[in-house]
């Protein structure tokens, strides 16, 4: 559920840019989620098109790129995929990790005219 | 016409969550954000952890709940600054909330404070309220596929609590699929199994908190 709340935020920021850019349409808007966060992109469109309703991105397209989860290893300096929730080092085996990708929540564009 | 934007979508949260964060270190408060499912026991830890540790250390509460002020009445007794947060459907407490109720505190006064979040396993990990860091309770009747099923709050969180380890018999928990599940996700990250009610390991418990908060 959590997806109406983050869905409330972008269209927000969808909507102040569209207003910065002085756009009358947004077409599309592109953005990228990290695996961990377990948005499910079906509500997350549902969610988006309620929030958008009535404004300048109403009928925008929804780009939804999904980031896999990438960890670098601080002891061998390897950088890796997790696959199957497997958050050991593929080469050396450790678990001291810091992540690289998979939490994003992020918006990298918007199109429109 | 494409227009670069390049931003995290829960900006507004986390800038507040980084105020949070750092007034709390100011004040050297401890903020403990504890996740968890309905019903693994969040407010039974909390009695227990208040009437262990309430002589040693100065303790707040920030109760999140969709409705009701029922867990803060179960606190009541020991005479705590507890500070209702209803979220009204809302499915896990925000930054924002978080710093709206923070001023009702006398943070010069207190050593730690455990935000009780909505009972849920998603969503809260999700939104960082400046929480010192995160803890996840899990219980044994919920079943032994909890870590695996949800990545994130495992990775994320500083400590496991494992409560209810008194119902293991009554229940098909197995607790060797459970901690392997767990070590594949965040190997390193301290488990304790708990029973809140008959009183098992919460020494254990006692003691890592403890030694969490005069730390900080």
């Amino acid at each position: 559920m959590h997806e109406l709340r983050i869905a409330e935020d972008l269209s927000a920021i969808v909507v102040e840019a569209a207003k910065r850019e002085k756009l009358s349409m947004v077409t599309k808007v592109n953005i990228s989620f990290g695996a961990l966060v377990q948005i499910v992109p079906d509500i997350f469109e549902f969610a988006f098109r309620e929030t958008v309703r009535d404004s300048v991105a109403a009928n925008a397209e929804l780009d939804l790129e999904i980031i896999p989860v990438k960890m670098r290893c601080i002891r061998c300096r390897r950088e890796f995929l997790i696959s199957e929730n497997n958050f050991a080092c593929d080469q050396c085996n450790s678990t001291e990790l810091d992540i690289i990708n998979g939490k994003e929540l992020f918006i990298k564009s918007i199109e429109g005219e | 016409m494409e227009i670069k934007i390049m931003k995290n979508i829960l900006d507004r949260n986390q800038n507040r969550a980084n105020e949070v964060r750092e007034l709390l270190a100011q004040k050297k408060v401890l903020m403990v954000n504890i996740i968890s499912s309905p019903g693994a026991g969040k407010t039974t830890l909390l009695e227990h952890t208040c009437e262990a540790l309430g002589a040693r250390f100065r303790i707040g509460v920030i109760e999140g709940d969709i409705t009701t002020d029922r867990d803060a009445q179960r606190l009541k007794k020991y005479n705590i600054p507890i500070v209702v947060i209803n979220t009204e459907g809302g499915c896990h407490l925000d930054s924002h909330s978080i710093s709206k109720v923070l001023g009702s505190f006398d943070l010069g006064n207190l050593d730690v404070l455990f935000v009780e979040n909505v009972g849920n396993l998603i969503c809260p990990s999700q939104f960082d309220l400046g929480e010192t860091f995160k803890l996840a309770v899990v219980s044994t009747a919920e079943g032994d596929d909890k870590p695996g099923k949800y990545p994130m709050l495992f990775r994320e969180a500083r400590a496991v609590l494992l409560n209810k380890i008194d119902l293991i018999p009554y229940t098909n928990f197995s607790f060797e699929n459970f901690s392997q599940d767990l070590k594949r996700i965040n190997a390193n990250v301290p488990l304790f199994q708990i029973s809140c009610t008959k009183g098992d390991g919460m020494n254990g418990w006692y003691e890592w908190i403890g030694g969490q908060i005069e730390k900080r």
